[in-house]
């Protein structure tokens, strides 16, 4: 089993480079704690990765059993038009999510939790590289327009705020969303790899085992951080709580499972053999896997909680605690728990409907937004995008605003798409002369 | 086996694992089995497997495939942690979990499978040999440092 290696045409690679210098500053640390904390492990590569034992027939769909297409006019127009799109927005996430590391990255307490997120970021950007690498190495002109330059420079313009997806245009307040993120945000990422993994387009299903082996460790990235912080958070000795950690968990569930689409949608890309799950299939596993991850860090608080109860006897304090019980001075909102799907979600079936954490309803709007605040971090809630949620949730509940107008606002935020930085809007992608590609021409 | 079903290991796994080297050893240690985990995943996530019955995780057995240790250059799949729930033995999850890893080694290149037993471990000595590990030609030798 080894992946076949790619690298991008200078200009591309170059690009990536370049954004990586002003997006992911703090790259360079990656190379001094890698022997340290990743001492065995093969050296990080900026490339793209192809598996070479992937079955050659399409696996799911109307076209099961035919081959895999090697270059996009082998799909149908629609179906090629909706890898496009699936590769355009995979891109943006894997850019987007180093932006919102980076911000608080610093505020890392411990230098393995520092190490691991910089190998996440790094990581995430070798993915980016894939998708860049998918869009730029065959001829995606029978599909779209727009050029493969043109496409690069779009995607490498995206800031937070400008993404595809809303929870990549979510600013980080603490070191506390890099790990949740990662436990959550991340966790979906796994399921849409692994859905990709069958896909009829053999290029982009030979590019998801080895995101997907990456990916393992992003997720450990999240959840071992967490099991250490809620133990600390039992003995009284740590500098995150429980409710702390449980607010975050209600920042960022709702934005995971919008990431799967609309719950009634998915069966396209199933019948195209782009995915192996719909969206509500597929959303129902993630659900049930945050609830298990939940649990764990529940009991795990529990055991930490009381260091002198056996197995059985912590099992059961949890048992209880769980059910509404207190037992010991241990209260059911000390653990934690996923809130009700519909809570806080804008998006999807149930956008903007008024449910609580816990499922109840609302029928006041301002007491929903009140009880929403209550329950998101302190630093969250100020934000922009709280605000505009805040603002659609009022207009939709008086009608002044659609659902589907709601559903497809988003927030005005500081930072918009723009060029390279240092150039002034200059284009990202030049040739080898140092010029824009294609032509001299700036973005205005 | 027919209800047992085999798979990679996960960071959800660490819970489940440290529970059954609890009934093992009558330890728990979290901390211990979070680094072993983690260290697995992020090397070769699709060697390492966990047995599941209805659900709920029985058994597991760790390892990779490395080359160069000891002299001995060819890349070989070292066995290095295993574990079955008491309750769940005798059913064919740790043949199950073996023919999983090694399958996951030969996928990644190893011609050759190995590990160590203490010699006070009888009963581990008895299952690897159950599942076909012979004394290999290396001796393990020790020193003790005052």
């Amino acid at each position: 089993m080894t992946d076949e290696i790619r690298m991008l045409p200078d200009r591309y690679h170059q690009a990536i480079e370049h954004w990586r210098q002003h997006n992911f500053p703090d790259y360079p640390k990656l190379a001094e704690v890698w022997p340290k904390f990743f001492p065995r492990d093969e050296p990080f590569c900026l490339c793209a990765k192809l598996a070479t034992d992937m079955p050659a027939e399409i696996e799911i769909g109307d076209d099961i059993g035919k081959p895999k297409a090697r270059i996009p006019k082998e799909l149908s127009t629609e179906a090629a038009q909706h890898l496009v799109g699936q590769i355009h927005a995979q891109a943006s996430t894997e850019f987007g999510s180093i932006q919102q590391h980076q911000m608080t990255l610093f505020r890392a307490q411990e230098p393995q939790d520092e190490a691991w997120a910089l190998r996440v970021m790094a990581e995430e950007l070798r993915h980016g590289y894939q998708m860049i690498h998918l869009l730029t190495s065959v001829d995606w002109s029978p599909v779209t327009e727009t050029k493969p330059e043109d496409m690069v420079e779009e995607i490498l313009s995206m800031q937070t705020g400008s993404h595809v997806l809303a929870a990549f245009n979510l600013e980080f307040d603490s070191f506390l969303d890099n790990v949740v993120f990662a436990a959550f945000i991340d966790r979906v990422g796994k399921y849409q790899l692994t859905m990709q993994k069958i896909s009829a387009y053999d290029p982009y299903a030979s590019s998801m085992p080895p995101m997907l082996r990456e990916e393992a460790f992003h997720l450990a990235a999240g959840v071992i951080p967490l099991r250490r912080w809620v133990e600390h958070a039992a003995r009284g000795d740590g500098y995150i709580d429980m409710s702390s950690i449980q607010k975050a968990v209600q920042k960022w569930f709702g934005r995971g499972l919008e990431m799967f689409g609309d719950e009634r949608g998915g069966q396209t890309n199933v019948k195209f053999g782009l995915k192996d799950l719909s969206n509500r299939e597929a959303q129902d596993l993630y659900v049930q896997e945050c609830a298990k991850m939940l649990d764990d860090l529940s009991v795990r608080y529990v055991r930490a909680r009381f260091p002198d109860r056996t197995r059985e006897e912590a099992d059961e304090i949890f048992a209880r605690v769980r059910a509404g019980e207190t037992v010991d001075g241990l209260q059911p909102e000390d653990l934690l728990r996923l809130p009700d799907r519909r809570f806080f979600r804008r998006r999807g079936e149930p956008a903007f409907q008024m449910v609580g954490t816990h499922g109840e309803t609302f029928t006041d709007v301002e007491k929903y937004i009140a009880h929403v605040l209550t329950n998101l971090p302190e630093a969250y809630r100020a934000s922009v995008d709280v605000k505009h949620w805040a603002e659609m949730q009022r207009e939709v509940h008086v009608g002044t605003k659609t659902l589907k107008e709601a559903m497809a606002s988003m927030p005005r935020l500081a930072r918009q798409a723009g060029g390279c930085p240092c150039g002034k809007s200059v284009r990202w992608v030049v040739d080898a002369n140092g010029r824009p590609a294609e032509d001299v021409r700036l973005k205005t | 086996m027919a209800d047992v079903r085999i798979r990679p290991v996960t960071e959800l796994d660490i819970e489940s694992i440290c529970r059954i080297d609890e009934r093992i050893t009558g330890k728990y240690r979290p901390e211990v089995w979070e680094d072993r985990v983690v260290y697995f995943i992020r090397r070769d996530p699709d060697s390492s497997q966990v047995a599941e019955v209805a659900g709920k995780v029985v058994g597991f057995m760790l390892g990779e495939v490395r080359g160069g240790e000891f002299g001995m250059e060819e890349p070989t799949g070292w066995l290095e942690f295993f574990g079955v729930d008491p309750a769940a033995r005798e059913r064919g999850i740790g043949r199950g979990l073996t023919d999983a890893l090694l399958a996951g080694f030969k996928k990644r290149g190893a011609h050759v499978a190995r590990t160590m037993v203490r010699t006070q471990d009888a009963e581990i000595g008895k299952f690897v040999a159950a599942m076909g590990f012979t004394p290999a030609p290396v001796s393990a030798l020790e020193k003790r440092l005052a």
